[in-house]
Order: C-alpha cells, then sequence, then structure tokens
C-alpha cells in the first residue's frame, strides 16, 4: 500500500508535467447555467459523509454546513471577527459566566417555521447531549439544563465558570430545526440519521443532490432571511461542490472550465497555472501551524538538548523554498493572528555551531544515532520537508529514516509516549481565535492527540494553561500566554516551522470570494459569491 | 449435474467464510484507531469512549467477531464509522456504479479480445500478430492510474472530446434509480442525453480497466486457437470441405473458449479489485473509491464489507464459468 501511493503520486506528478507540457491556463469560461442564473462549481479533494452539524467537521463538511445552516455569530474577514448572524446581539455579565443572546426577528428555516430561542435552545442541548463533533468546546462548562430559553427571541447560557473563549465557538454551533428532527429520531438517536443524509437549516442554500463520494448540489433561497450581500440579480442560482481526489484531474477540470473554483493545489501547480489567462490566484497567509513533533519521553529525542540541537541545525528556509515562498516561519508556538502572540521569544534559527554545542551537552555528543521521521503517507510537502530534515542533521552526525505511513497509523502509533515516533510532521488548524486552541496544545492533556505526540510533560505549562483558560481579564491572560510560549520554546518539543499560505485558483469572471483565516483547510464562504460573465 | 452445483456451492460458502475470518482478522490488527478517527481531533477521551461504545469497538474481540458473523447471516454487514450509514447501505448505493464500469470494460475486452485472438492465431507469425501481441504485452504491463492520467490529459484537457471524471456532468440530473447503473437507468427511463452523457464519462476509465484484460484474453486465445487449429478434427472438418470461417468459428472458438472463460473469471475478480485505482483517478464513486476512503479512514467494516463483496463476486463468476465448463464439456459434470 505504502509504494502503491508513493509510485501513483509520483506518476501524477509525472503527469503534471506532462499538462503543463499540453496547456497552461486558457480553456473554456463554461459555469453552468440555470435559466438566467449560474450554478458556482466548485471541485475540492475531500468528500462530505455527513451532513449533521453536530456530529462531524472538517474543511468540506463545514464548508457545505455553513452553507446550509445559520449560527448566532459568523466568521467573517481577515483578520477575523465575530458578527452577528442569528443573533442581533448578545450580552455577558461581569464574570463572563452567564450569556444573553437576542434573536434576529425574521430568521427562518427552510421549510417557513422560525428561528427562534428554542430552535437555539435545542440546537445547543442536542449537540452537547449527543457528545460528538462540536461537543468538545463547551461540555466542560455548559450543562444542557444550563440553556434557557427566556422567551421566543432571548436564549441564555450559564456557564459553570468563567469561559473567556465562550464566544469564539459560537459561530461553529449551527442551528437546526427541532421540528424536522425530532420528527425523524429512532432509537433515541436524536435524529442523526436522517441529518446524516438530509437537511434542517436556515442557511443561504438548501440540499437539493446530495451524492456524498462524488457531488453535492445546493439551491440558494431566494428569500434567504440574511438576504444576498451581491444583490438579488447577481445572486447564484446554487453551487455545486464536485469531489475530484486528484489535483491533477482538479487543475483539468479549472482549465476547461468544468469547475470555477478549485482548491488543495500542489504549489508547482500553483505557480504555472496563477498568471494563465482567465485564471485568478487567490494566496493568503494561513493560519496552519506546521511543526514536527520530537518524542520527549523516549530515545535520544528524550533528551532536551538533542531537542535544541536538532531544532538549530534544522534548515528552516527550504520550507519557504518547498512552496515556493508561499509560506513564512513561525516566530511564535503561537501563530501572529492569534490574540496572545508574542514575537521572538528565542526561537531557533539555522545556526550549526550552537546546535554542536547542544549536541555536546547531550547524552549522545558525537550523535551516532538515527531518528525515524514519520509523515501521512501521500503528503508531498511533508516528505520533502523529511529530506531537509536529513540533511540538515547529517553534520550532527544523526541519520534520518524517513517513514510514510497512513494517517490511522501514525495517529494511533503517536497515542502512546512508547510507541509514538521520533519525530513527526503535524499540521494544525485552530478552530477558532482563542490563544486556548493552540496552547492546549502543550497541556498534558494533549497526550494522545495528534498534536501531542510529544508526549510533553510540563506541570508548569499545565498550570498556566489551565489558569489562562479562566482568566477573564485580558492583560492577565495574555500574560500567562507570553509564559507559555516562552516555555515551550525553551522546552522545544517540536521544530516550530512554518504557516504555509491558503490557495485556490479560480475563474477571473469569480466574484465576491472572501478569506477568513479561521475556515479550515479550502473552505471559503459561499454566500457572497457570484459569477460576473455574460 | 445437480452434486456437481451442490459441490461448487458448498465449497464457495467455505471460501467466503475463510475470507471473513481473514478480513476480519486483517482489519484488526492493523495499528489504527477508528474510533478516535472518527471522533475528531480535537475530541475529548469521554467522546471517543461514546463512539466506541456505539459502534461495539468496546467488545473484546471474540464478541465483535461472533456479532459481525450473526450480522452477517441477517445481511447486516455492520456501520461505517465514517458515513454512519449501514455498511450495506453504502455498499448498494456504490456497487451499481462499479458493477456498470465492470461489465463495460469485461464486454469490451471479451468483444475485442477474443476476435483479435482469433486473428492473431490466424495469422500467426505474421506481422499482424506480432503486431497484436507487442500491443497486447504493452496494454497489460500499463500502470491504471498513469495510463488514467495521460488518457485524461490527452482526450479531457487537449483535445476535449470526453469529460475528465466523475459519472454524470454535475448539472444533469440522474435517471430515476432503477439498477443504480446510469446507462441502464437513463435507457429504462428514455433518457437518451442522460444516456449519452453517462457514456461519454464512462468511456475512458471503462478503456483503462479494460485493456489488460483485452490483452489477457487476446494472447489465451490466441495460444488456444493456433493449439486447436492444428489438431485433427480441424483437419479432418478441414478436410471434409467444411468452409475456413466455419472451422475457424465453430469447430475451434469453441473449444478454444475453455480457458478464455477460465481468464474471464479470474479477470473478474482482478477488475473488481483494480477498479480501486481507475475510481480514484476518475473519481467515480463506486465501491473502490468507497474502500480507498474508508481505509483512509482507519473504517474497516467498509474495507471489509468491500472485500467481501468482491470475493462473493469472485466466487459466484467463478462457479458460473464452473457450470459453463461442464455446459460446453459434458465430460467435466462427472470429473470429482
Amino acid at each position: 500500500m505504502q509504494d502503491f501511493t508513493i509510485g501513483r503520486r509520483g506518476a501524477i506528478a509525472a503527469g503534471l508535467g506532462a499538462a503543463g507540457a499540453f496547456s497552461i491556463g486558457g480553456g473554456a469560461a463554461a459555469f453552468e447555467r440555470d435559466g438566467n442564473r449560474k450554478i458556482l462549481v466548485f471541485a475540492g479533494g475531500q468528500p462530505v459523509p455527513v451532513l449533521d452539524p453536530h456530529s462531524r467537521y472538517d474543511w468540506s463538511t463545514r464548508l457545505i454546513q455553513q452553507s446550509v445552516y445559520d449560527a448566532l455569530a459568523k466568521y467573517v474577514n481577515d483578520p477575523p471577527q465575530i458578527v452577528p448572524w442569528l443573533a442581533e446581539r448578545w450580552e455577558t455579565n461581569a464574570d463572563q459566566t452567564v450569556w444573553t443572546f437576542h434573536l434576529v426577528g425574521n430568521g427562518k428555516f427552510h421549510n417557513g417555521d422560525p428561528v427562534d430561542a428554542e430552535a437555539v435552545r435545542y440546537s445547543f442541548d442536542r449537540g452537547l447531549r449527543m457528545n460528538k463533533g462540536v461537543a468538545w468546546m463547551l461540555k466542560d462548562v455548559l450543562p444542557p439544563e444550563n440553556i434557557v430559553a427566556v422567551d421566543p427571541r432571548t436564549v441564555r447560557f450559564t456557564l459553570t465558570r468563567p469561559m473567556p473563549s465562550f464566544l469564539t465557538f459560537i459561530p461553529l454551533w449551527f442551528i437546526v430545526n427541532p421540528k424536522q428532527v425530532q420528527a425523524n429520531v429512532a432509537n433515541n438517536d436524536f435524529g442523526e440519521a436522517w441529518l446524516t443524509g438530509n437537511t434542517a437549516g436556515s442557511g443561504p442554500f438548501r440540499m437539493r443532490r446530495f451524492e456524498p463520494q462524488s457531488v453535492i448540489h445546493m439551491d440558494a433561497v431566494p428569500d434567504y432571511w440574511k438576504g444576498w450581500p451581491q444583490g438579488d440579480q447577481r445572486r447564484l442560482s446554487g453551487v455545486i461542490y464536485r469531489i475530484v481526489r486528484e489535483p491533477a484531474a482538479r487543475r483539468a477540470l479549472l482549465q476547461r472550465g468544468e469547475a470555477d473554483i478549485i482548491t488543495e493545489i500542489p504549489a508547482d501547480d500553483f505557480e504555472q497555472l496563477k498568471g494563465a489567462r482567465g485564471i485568478r490566484p487567490d494566496d493568503h497567509r494561513g493560519l496552519t501551524t506546521f511543526a514536527i513533533t520530537m518524542n520527549t519521553t523516549k530515545g535520544p529525542t528524550a533528551d532536551i538538548n538533542v531537542r535544541k540541537a536538532i531544532a538549530h541545525a534544522f534548515d528552516y528556509e527550504a520550507l519557504i523554498q518547498i512552496h515556493n515562498g508561499a509560506a513564512s516561519l513561525m516566530t511564535s508556538p503561537f501563530p501572529e493572528q492569534i490574540p496572545g502572540h508574542i514575537e521572538g521569544p528565542g526561537i531557533p534559527r539555522r545556526n550549526l555551531d550552537r546546535a554542536r554545542q547542544f549536541l555536546a551537552q547531550s547524552r549522545f555528543p558525537q550523535g551516532g544515532f538515527e531518528l525515524e521521521y514519520v509523515h501521512v503517507q501521500g503528503l508531498e510537502d511533508p516528505r520533502r520537508i523529511g529530506l531537509t530534515l536529513l540533511n540538515s542533521l547529517q553534520p550532527l552526525n544523526i541519520r534520518v529514516n524517513i517513514v510514510a505511513q497512513p494517517w490511522p497509523t501514525m495517529v494511533a502509533r503517536g497515542a502512546r509516549g512508547e510507541t509514538a515516533p521520533d519525530m513527526v510532521s503535524v499540521y494544525v488548524t485552530p478552530v477558532s481565535m482563542d490563544p486556548d486552541v493552540i496552547a492546549g496544545k502543550y497541556h498534558t492533556r494533549a497526550q494522545g492527540n495528534f498534536w501531542g505526540m510529544h508526549h510533553l510533560t510540563d506541570q508548569q505549562i499545565s498550570q498556566w494553561v489551565d489558569a489562562a483558560r479562566v482568566e477573564t481579564d485580558e492583560a492577565k491572560r495574555n500574560a500567562l500566554y507570553a509564559d507559555i510560549q516562552r516555555r515551550v520554546v525553551e522546552l522545544q518539543p517540536e521544530i516550530f516551522g512554518m504557516l504555509a499560505n491558503r490557495r485556490w485558483l479560480m475563474r477571473d469572471y469569480v466574484k465576491g470570494f472572501a478569506y477568513c483565516p479561521l475556515r479550515l483547510t479550502g473552505e471559503v464562504d459561499l454566500h457572497p459569491m457570484w459569477i460576473d460573465a455574460a | 449435474m445437480a452434486l456437481f452445483v451442490l459441490r461448487r456451492v458448498l465449497l464457495t460458502g467455505l471460501m467466503l467464510f475463510g475470507l471473513v475470518c481473514i478480513t476480519f482478522v486483517v482489519s484488526n490488527v492493523a495499528p489504527s484507531d477508528p474510533a478516535a478517527l472518527a471522533a475528531g481531533p480535537d475530541a475529548t477521551r469521554d467522546m471517543v469512549e461514546t463512539i466506541r461504545r456505539e459502534y461495539g469497538l468496546d467488545r473484546p474481540l471474540p464478541e465483535q467477531f461472533l456479532r459481525y458473523v450473526g450480522g452477517l447471516l441477517t445481511g447486516d454487514l455492520g456501520r461505517s464509522i465514517v458515513t454512519t450509514r449501514p455498511v450495506a447501505m453504502d455498499l448498494e448505493r456504490f456497487f451499481p456504479a462499479t458493477l456498470e464500469l465492470v461489465l463495460l470494460s469485461m464486454t469490451f475486452g471479451v468483444l475485442v479480445g477474443v476476435p483479435l485472438g482469433m486473428f492473431s492465431a490466424v495469422l500467426k507469425n505474421r506481422t499482424p500478430d506480432h503486431a497484436t501481441r507487442f500491443v497486447a504485452v504493452s496494454l497489460v504491463a500499463l500502470p491504471a492510474f498513469w495510463f488514467g492520467i495521460l488518457l485524461q490529459l490527452l482526450f479531457s484537457v487537449q483535445l476535449e472530446w470526453l469529460p475528465t471524471s466523475g459519472r454524470l456532468d454535475v448539472a444533469v440530473p440522474p435517471p430515476p434509480f432503477v439498477t443504480g447503473m446510469l446507462l441502464v437507468d437513463s435507457l429504462l427511463a428514455g433518457q437518451w442525453e442522460t444516456f449519452g452523457n453517462a457514456l461519454s464519462h464512462a468511456i475512458l476509465p471503462a478503456l483503462v480497466l479494460s485493456f489488460p484484460c483485452l490483452a489477457s484474453i487476446l494472447r489465451v486465445n490466441r495460444a488456444e486457437m493456433i493449439e486447436v487449429l492444428s489438431s485433427d478434427y480441424v483437419t479432418a472438418a478441414k478436410a471434409h470441405g467444411v468452409s475456413r470461417l466455419r472451422v475457424i468459428c465453430v469447430h475451434a472458438l469453441r473449444n478454444a473458449m475453455l480457458p478464455t472463460l477460465a481468464i474471464i473469471g479470474l479477470r473478474w475478480g482482478w477488475m473488481l479489485g483494480s477498479t480501486v485505482l481507475v475510481e480514484t483517478v476518475f473519481d467515480w464513486p463506486g465501491i473502490g473509491l468507497y474502500a480507498v476512503s474508508s481505509a483512509i479512514a482507519g473504517d474497516f467494516k467498509p474495507v471489509m464489507g468491500v472485500t467481501l463483496l468482491i470475493g462473493l463476486n469472485f466466487m459466484i463468476v467463478n462457479l458460473i464459468v464452473d457450470l459453463l465448463y461442464g455446459v460446453l464439456d459434458p465430460r467435466l459434470r462427472t470429473a470429482p
């Protein structure tokens, strides 16, 4: 299986080269039509197996959920802002334990039912009781019985302890129509089986065709309660999300005009197509961190001086080159866009003299050992980064064994310190703007999660993370996060890598694209988009 | 004949049970935690346990196996942890697409491979024979994914004759569901435009899938035809003044078809397995794609379901081939 995947990717890369030889850009502008209106075709590589907004989320699932459902608030813009959506305003008490949301009066579900406080209460209650998907965000502070529909337009949440990050999670909790869901409950399943392939939302699009492995077709709701920012004349007839797994095929679709926008684009493809006629690139600084975690519990990397030596020997500039310049180096364990980020807490850069000094202080002053570097099978960038690592560590007499493993195997191995590889390439996308989602990576409780494959145990960091989680004074909170960043850099549980840019390629007639770094990977907001062509 | 059929059916059942045991063991020794993967990267431990309990993954392995086998007897293949649907329901949705592709490929392989094999045998060691054999060897050697991408680039991107991937243009609504095979369903509904659209999407993947099969059939058929054409009864037929065409097409072909049938049976199973590659390249939403995406997610019930379905299919086709052997050669009906 391993050889097959690498071989296939290799062949696909060769195919891409051949594609470049055949033609670049141009092609037909052949968006789909529905009468006088247009249908936007978006091609991505990831299926959407489940529509239930309280059961699962990833970038492609959220793309659809965000289109079909609404939340009380929504993330927009870069840097991200939380703007009112189903709630027109909200307020909280002094210690931020009681949050009251006031709903807009005109919100309505696709079947015409009003979006009222009971629907909001039911949706949060359902998400918490199901204990899946989004539940982790609020389950520790919000018992279901603490959600009260005060009146048809007011809903109140009473938290068991202060949680400054509460509001940052609200845009991720979508509101479902309780009447539709309750009518389809079977075996006390909260209607989960039904909502897997059906929708009960109030969003700008409604489901027309749902084929989870291939095509999802949504129709625009003409009288969407929130209106259409591009104006009714320009609004789309609908959107088709087409699942195309191979990057070469997605590229071909864009060139042919069979797709209007594509995502998950290899760096070389992006470079070739970004200047092509009729194609427009969208290239933005991302929030997804790339790091190489080092196992702090066993083997040579358990020695902090070995970790420091590796971090100082690594060629960071190569990360930028691998991404053709479309990445920026991390200056802290926290991305710059995350509140609480501090610049330059002594983060390592390539310095072989310092690397040798650290190694000399370790249990392995002469090197002479081998480290296993694991990356997800089939991903080209982490493989190339592995080669960089191999070259970088040669001067220290450290060998690197690059191993590609399927994602499930890698995660299963990394769940325990004894089985976790020496080094693992890890991408992490924060789901909210709250620093806690990043700081939590270094808490002792992160062990077992894929981002916790370093298995770092540091009581000081864990205490600071716990304290910051409930601290409502922003200055004090930021001070705690500054301490956490300094301490994490000091302990060096990982090589702090880079933030790769988020990129899309689209036909130049696609308008209304608005980037927000808090959307996941290839996710876009389809609501404001339209096609400006005859 | 009845005993012959009964024996084959019992053997098929035994083989199927063996397959169940192997797929279950292989799936469960793989280092993976499907519940944790399904729960998502942010899930807390108790959220993972919720999913583990829901899917019975918290039970001891022997109990899971017994439950699985018990479920199989009632047609329950378990639930996919990724799609959350019963695997049987997913297979019902995806298998017709694969079947359509395999049937199309097999039909093409047989319709082209058998005549080419005959042609090659009749013109043995002459230039057309060498050319045909060269092409046959090349077709077997071509990696499906590489060849698929090349065809996409040529016929879709460059020439723009055929669609790149999928089963239908995205804006074309599928015909009413009867068999799940779009070509058949669009014909049944009298939707000729949809039929044409579906056919244009099927051509490239079907070609890629069919070539190795075509090449095998061609080579086996050629070899058998050469042997049969040199046999005494063919010489006798010719001596009796039977026309050359009748000797080749009736007397020789029928006897040369036995090994060809065996190859068709074997290739059927191979093709079902090969759809994994072809369906990935062409985004053909069949069981191959379903198996790949499930395996990537560590979701093993669908992988087991697909393996069983392919195995069952393979066994049934080989059973049919065995029975056809008996029809074509009555001596085999009494063979042990």
